[in-house]
């Protein structure tokens, strides 16, 4: 059975259909990336699945449990973990701190209360090591420059360690010499978590993604591998707008 | 290896001693003044918990008084029934109340009148954060809606003058007895057993603090959207903070009647929650031991002060608010954290120029 | 039936009154988030001006209106360049603020011209009563009415009508946009809430004749004027009318029934649950969010 079974997903706000039908399903280790145009429906279809937007149609089956009518945090201890378009990172916090706050596979209460605030594991240690944050983990987050801030963020998805992780536009604002070195940290991902993302940077796409959806108008428009996208004529049109 | 721990443990530390050794010894042992000072101290109490509501998980409740009250009138319900004996208290006579309403009848006993000091403040306390945070009310909305919950509270106690006493509140009361020890206010024993809660609460506000609850509060505060994409139930968090807060509070109110040697409606007006506020912001609503502090200094100045200027002092305590507020929103902590972080800075410029900064520099940052 | 009908005139000028206080406080909410706690000591300075210049100069009422308006919308105008302006990326502290502004104002009062309580004549020309039946309004509450109505109007006209409305609707929408077309944001701020302060300070020259001028008095209008302002939901100047018409009718129609405290108890639950329940008001005006 896949991952992620979503079936006729809709949400209207106003008169508007954001997602209007959408149905696909996600296997297990894979990397599905989803491209359209501005507007299309990408970030929304996100939302729906991690629970920030409540859809109006449709089923949203993860691992078999029905999800769509859940609250954001249960979804999250399901196992869903979610990166925001822009940055949101604990600026009050310290580097450490915020990845303690993403080491949630224990987000009881009462676990919380018997548990210190900081612990400096070796996991935690390798995280630093990976996204190249040692040195900085007692500077607070607020303090790190913009780059620093994104890897952070991944940082914090690693810790999080969600088997599925939805990612919007992860390479947005990075140099070429970042974009590759989050392409590799995604392959590596790969092995343990499900990845869905949204992303712009075609050639980040063709080295990370296992299969792509294109949406338009809340609407699958077209899914395949990277050589079927690049020939469909659907999808050519959508682009170019002719 | 946690600058930031070592600090609040170092000063909890200092802060105790004074109490315990300093301040008696300051004070020459005189009952009279250690009495005023044992007042100031279970204020301080209801502070450092508004500290961690307000502080911590960025929660404003300004209906701190109204949990501080119920405190304050179930050490006094249990006392006036005391002092009345076998007849019914003498203002329920006045108000032609001739059985004893149900409300009354457990406070006879010492140990429910204890328990329901906390427990009645927490769960009135849970069920309001219930209310609220289940519907993801948040900011300006929660200081509002604890301000007018405050001010209902205080015009029903005020107007079932049959089962409060109403406006005159709870006067004549008996002297507390716990063990055959009847508790004599002008005591230095009373001045240890105050402080002793004190401290007691400080300890718990501090293990709060630094656990990992204290930690999520924070993120929380800054984010509670993001806090719950990482599985972390943050109504739950915010409810419990502000059970335990309003449990605080309700423990300062019993120690407060018990030095005040009355209960009485003006602890649950808009104007001592404000008090509370502001002692808070004064001291540093981030520590819960500044806001301790706060609550401390800025009573011995009105002890000092409002003799002075007796029709002013409300004036000069609304001009110290404000600019708390507008130039130091962390208050004298605040004050305190930057100017270390100053000192340190230029005692590592004038040192060398390492290559790997000490562990103390780089948790620094770790107060902000 | 009579006690009725006249309860349902009282609850109108009631309503007139809290509506123009309400009208205040919801544009300076509605376009700063600036949750106003001094706006009850905006109402009772308009009445201490009023009296003042009854006393000294002798105006009556009406004529000392629009210096009023004029005295507290300056008194608003500099507390916002002065404090409310440092704490817009701090909205929880505008709150605290303000309340610490309002202590200072009712201090001040207190101090400078006494507790008790003052007192201001109406004019001369609107006494007497108007009579239909068995209903009897005063012509006085009748002028109040219409002048709310007259408030009501012009602030309307003010918001859609005029270069000013123009450019606050444009910040309500999006500061930082509007900032790059030219609107000064701050200034635009800075008139709100003197017009805010205004109108408080009008509102309590109102309501002098029918009420005693004391340092505390602002302070149970503005928790009315705030339920106004929620139930109406943000950003509607009708909704607060209609607000203000149903708080004043209903607070005049209980208080046949029930008594004056268990009626501020009622209020002070309706604010609680419309917060939880309704937290855009009963008469949302329509936006996607």
């Amino acid at each position: 059975m896949s991952q992620l079974q979503v079936k006729d997903l809709q949400v209207q706000f106003g008169g508007l259909r954001a997602v209007d039908g959408m149905n696909f399903d996600v296997e297990k280790g894979e990397i599905m990336c989803l491209l359209g145009p501005n507007g299309a429906g990408k970030s929304t279809t996100l939302d729906l699945i991690c629970g920030k937007t409540q859809p109006t149609g449709g089923s949203i089956l993860f691992q078999g449990t029905e999800i769509s009518r859940m609250l954001e945090f249960k979804r999250a201890r399901l196992g869903i973990g979610r990166k925001f378009q822009v940055p949101s990172v604990y600026k009050d916090l310290t580097v450490v701190e915020n990845l303690s706050v993403a080491r949630s596979a224990r987000p009881s209460v009462l676990h919380s209360l018997t548990s210190r605030a900081v612990r400096r594991s070796a996991r935690v240690k390798e995280i630093l090591d990976i996204v190249g944050l040692v040195n900085k983990q007692d500077e607070a987050a607020g303090n790190l420059s913009h780059g620093e801030t994104q890897w952070l963020e991944i940082a914090m998805l690693i810790a999080q360690d969600s088997r599925l992780i939805l990612m919007d536009e992860p390479t947005a604002g990075m140099t070429i010499q970042e974009t590759d070195r989050t392409a590799k940290i995604f392959r590596k991902l790969s092995a343990n978590h499900t990845l869905i993302v949204v992303e712009h940077d075609m050639s980040f796409v063709r080295t990370v993604a296992d299969r792509i959806i294109v949406m338009n108008q809340g609407k699958k428009l077209a899914e395949g591998s990277i050589q079927e996208i690049e020939a469909n004529e659907a999808v050519k049109t959508a682009y170019l707008g002719h | 290896m946690n600058s930031r721990i070592s600090y609040d443990v170092i000063g909890f530390a200092l802060f105790a001693g004074v109490i315990l050794f300093g301040v008696p010894a300051i004070l020459g042992y005189d009952a009279f003044e250690l009495s005023t000072f044992s007042r100031y101290l279970s204020l301080a109490i209801v502070s450092m918990a508004l500290a961690l509501s307000w502080g911590t998980a960025g929660l404003l409740n300004l209906g701190q008084a109204a949990t501080f009250g119920m405190g304050s009138y179930a050490m006094a319900m249990h006392l006036k029934l005391k002092a009345s004996g076998e007849s019914l208290p003498d203002f329920m006579g006045w108000n032609n109340v001739d059985t004893l309403p149900w409300l009354w009848v457990p406070f006879q006993s010492l140990t429910f009148t204890l328990l329901a000091g906390f427990l009645i403040p927490a769960g009135v306390g849970g069920l309001i954060a219930v209310f609220m945070f289940r519907a993801r009310i948040a900011g300006v909305f929660v200081a509002i809606i604890t301000l007018a919950f405050l001010v209902a509270f205080q015009l029903l106690v005020i107007n079932q003058q049959g089962f409060t006493g109403g406006q005159n509140g709870l006067t004549g009361l008996a002297p507390l007895e716990i063990f055959g020890w009847v508790v004599d206010i002008y005591s230095v024993s009373f001045y240890y057993l105050v402080s002793a809660c004190l401290l007691v609460a400080l300890t718990l506000g501090l293990y709060l603090t630094h656990s990992k609850f204290g930690l999520v509060l924070r993120a929380i505060r800054e984010d509670p959207e993001r806090t719950r994409y990482f599985g972390y139930n943050v109504a739950s968090y915010e409810t419990l903070i502000f059970c335990i807060s309003a449990a605080l509070a309700g423990w300062a109110g019993m120690l407060y009647a018990l030095v005040l040697e009355f209960a009485s409606p003006t602890y649950m007006s808009v104007s001592f929650s404000l008090a509370i506020v502001i002692w808070c912001a004064v001291g540093g609503r981030e520590s819960v031991l500044a806001a301790a502090i706060g609550a401390i200094l800025v009573n011995l100045a009105e002890g000092r002060l409002s003799d002075v200027f007796v029709e002013g002092w409300h004036l000069i305590l609304g001009v110290m608010f404000l600019l708390v507020v507008m130039f130091m929103p962390r208050g004298i902590y605040g004050l305190i954290v930057d100017a270390g972080r100053a000192l340190k800075r230029q005692g590592s410029r004038a040192e060398t120029v390492e290559y790997n900064p000490p562990d103390a520099l780089l948790s620094q940052n770790r107060e902000s | 039936m009579d006690v009725v009908f006249n309860q349902v005139f009282a609850g109108l000028s009631f309503a007139s009154i809290l509506l123009i206080i309400a009208l205040g406080l919801a544009i300076i909410y509605g376009t700063m988030g600036v949750i106003n706690l001094a706006h009850g000591e905006f109402v009772m300075l308009g009445a201490y001006a009023t009296w003042a210049l009854q006393t000294y100069a002798g105006l009556g009422v009406v004529t000392a209106l629009p210096l009023v308006f004029l005295a507290v919308a300056a008194a608003g105008w500099i507390i916002e360049k002065v404090i409310v302006q440092r704490l817009y990326a701090r909205p929880l502290d505008t709150i605290l603020a303000t309340w610490g502004i309002g202590i200072i104002i009712q201090q001040a009062v207190r101090l400078g011209i006494g507790p008790d309580s003052r007192f201001v004549q109406g004019p001369q020309w609107l006494t007497g009563n108007l009579q239909i039946g068995n209903l009897v309004m005063s012509n006085y509450r009748l002028f109040v009415i219409a002048f709310a109505i007259f408030i009501l109007g012009a602030t309307w006209l003010l918001m859609t009508r005029t270069e000013f409305g123009m450019k606050l609707r444009a910040v309500i929408q999006n500061r930082n946009i509007s900032e790059c077309y030219g609107i000064k944001a701050e200034k635009v701020y800075s008139v709100t809430f003197a017009y805010g302060a205004g109108l408080a300070g009008i509102a309590g020259a109102l309501i002098t004749p029918l009420f005693s001028t004391i340092p505390t008095m602002g302070t149970g209008l503005v928790v009315d004027a705030f339920l106004v302002v929620i139930v109406g939901g943000l950003g509607s100047l009708m909704g607060t009318a209609a607000a203000a018409m149903l708080i004043g009718e209903v607070t005049a129609l209980f208080s046949i029934v029930m008594n004056d405290t268990l009626g501020r108890i009622a209020v002070l639950a309706g604010i609680i649950l419309l917060i939880r329940f309704r937290p855009r008001g009963l008469f949302p005006s329509d936006t996607r969010r």
